[in-house]
């Protein structure tokens, strides 16, 4: 118990548990649906976009995040414009949009002529949230959950039955930009966690660990939203512990969680099989 | 409807005109964004409340591509529409189209009686949620379907001919009064054949309207009043 509490005494470690549940609330919540979706390829696609943005806010001596937000959500935005009616194939616009943005974003910084270290973008680092980092965090978090809530049905609909959900006049186009959007908003908290590089792991890993061990959707949820919070939480601790990356601790966590539910998986298999 | 409601699109619902027909098509051509070659070519149509109608034709005559068109997937070129004598999308919660090949996710984590429950989201609009009536329509149309024992099943469960009747279920709860239903009796086993069967000679009874595309109207004559028959996207015939 003491090892547990004894980190508590900082406050940049009160801030990183915070933020970690924050973002794992976030990040999983939507997660469920880029998994249930199949385009997980988007919130890579979303997570690598976020570099030329970051690299103009640091040219202006902006807020860095706030520049990954433009950048995630301009990406976005895009996806959403180019495969609109299927003019051209929703996964083509994904594989097309973040190597485009990360070459503005490699040249950029070879127009700066500047070696700062960026490694905290990339790679995370949620020990050093600062208390307007925790602010932004917690106001993104609370809309992410406020507009799955107010729109679940239409999610759902959109999910499991598009060409109905636009029978009923439901405007597919809009909710699909609505939830690139939430994407673009839960990467960039992912991002102060994980870093751009690892925070795709948060989107797809802990829904897809979810995944196999039930097959209803508001177990999965629920599954998926603790095992993100837990993993961001023991993903803080290892960092403290053993001096290790935050990003990469929280997400060989969801790793472990996954192998763990494969084989539970694996095992209620062979059960059934005997 | 209650008096809060915000529907899913920009039409308010409206009621249906007294004496116009179900569906009036006039002129109406469409075509596919990647296709240069029109699917349905100046189509003229007339459906009057209450009958039945079977949309003959081989493949690729046109008749998914027209089903598409009245229930707003595929958009029209030129020509107008009127449903129940009403502007395209005001009377869209009277219409419901079970296509042929269903866009649904059948891997969805979702139950039978959710996916039914669907069928009743026009009628709640943004920010409602179900209520008792919604659940007993689902369960009476489960019933009428004869799959009330698959209510809580997983929808990734089902066998063709049982999501077949799944999706006719959800199309009951949305209680339309105009079908269009893409070749309900196709690849579907005897069963399913025939409780689909009852059920559009049950909806006659009822006063609704059905549009049934099919491959097979010598075996099914007697199902419908008449029969309109397309080809190459053209109407040749209406008998």
């Amino acid at each position: 118990m003491h090892g547990i509490l004894e980190p508590l005494q900082y406050g940049f470690i009160q801030r990183a548990l915070l933020a970690s549940m924050l973002v794992g609330i976030s990040c999983s919540l939507l997660g469920v649906y880029v998994v249930l979706r199949r385009i997980s390829n988007t919130g890579h696609a979303l997570t690598h976009s976020a570099l030329p943005g970051i690299v103009i806010a640091f040219m202006f001596g902006g807020n860095l995040f706030l520049g990954a937000l433009v950048a995630t959500l301009w990406t976005a935005i895009m996806i959403g414009f180019l495969s609109k009616e299927d003019k051209v194939y929703e996964d083509t616009a994904t594989g097309m949009m973040p190597t485009i943005m990360l070459a503005l974003g490699v040249l950029l910084i070879s127009s700066t002529k500047s070696y700062r270290d960026m490694s905290s973008m990339l790679f995370g680092n949620i020990l050093g949230v600062t208390s307007g980092d925790l602010v932004m965090i917690a106001v993104i978090t609370v809309f992410i959950v406020g507009v799955l809530i107010l729109c679940h049905k239409e999610f759902q609909l959109f999910c499991v039955d598009k060409d109905y959900a636009r029978t009923i006049g439901i405007n597919v186009d809009v909710l699909r930009h609505v939830l690139l959007v939430l994407l673009s908003l839960s990467v960039v908290t992912g991002i102060q966690a994980t870093g751009a590089i690892l925070t795709n792991a948060l989107l797809v890993v802990p829904t897809a660990a979810a995944r196999l061990v039930t097959n209803r959707l508001v177990p999965l949820t629920i599954t998926a939203v603790t095992m993100t919070m837990v993993c961001c939480v023991a993903g803080v601790y290892c960092s403290y512990y053993f001096g290790l990356s935050s990003g990469a601790s929280i997400v060989l966590c969801c790793a472990l969680c996954f192998g763990v539910c494969w084989a539970f998986r694996t095992v209620q298999n062979k059960k059934s099989m005997l | 409807m209650g008096r809060f409601f915000i529907s899913y699109c920009h039409h308010r619902h409206s009621h249906p005109k007294p004496e116009a027909p179900a569906l009036w098509i006039q002129d109406i051509s469409a075509s596919y964004d990647l296709e240069n070659r029109p699917a349905l070519r100046n189509v003229s149509l007339s459906i009057s409340r209450g009958s039945s109608v079977a949309l003959v034709g081989p493949n690729g005559a046109g008749k998914s591509t027209l089903f598409k068109v009245v229930s707003n997937l595929v958009k029209v070129s030129s020509g107008e529409i009127k449903i129940f004598g009403q502007p395209f999308g005001a009377c869209h919660h009277r219409v419901v189209y079970l296509p042929q090949r269903s866009s649904v996710d059948w891997q969805f984590p979702l139950s039978v009686l959710d996916l039914v429950l669907t069928g009743r989201y026009v009628y709640l609009g943004w920010l409602r949620s179900l209520k008792k009536k919604d659940y007993k329509k689902a369960w009476e149309a489960l019933s009428n379907l004869s799959i009330e024992n698959l209510a809580h099943r997983q929808i990734a469960q089902l066998s063709g001919g049982q999501q077949q009747r799944v999706l006719i279920a959800r199309a009951l709860v949305q209680d339309a009064d105009l079908l269009l239903l893409d070749e309900p009796l196709n690849a579907v086993d005897a069963q399913t054949r025939e409780i689909v069967q009852r059920v559009l000679n049950h909806l006659k009874t009822k006063g609704k309207t059905t549009l049934v595309a099919t491959h097979y109207f010598n075996k099914e004559e007697n199902l419908y009043d008449s029969a309109v028959h397309l080809k190459d996207g053209e109407i040749c015939t209406a008998s």
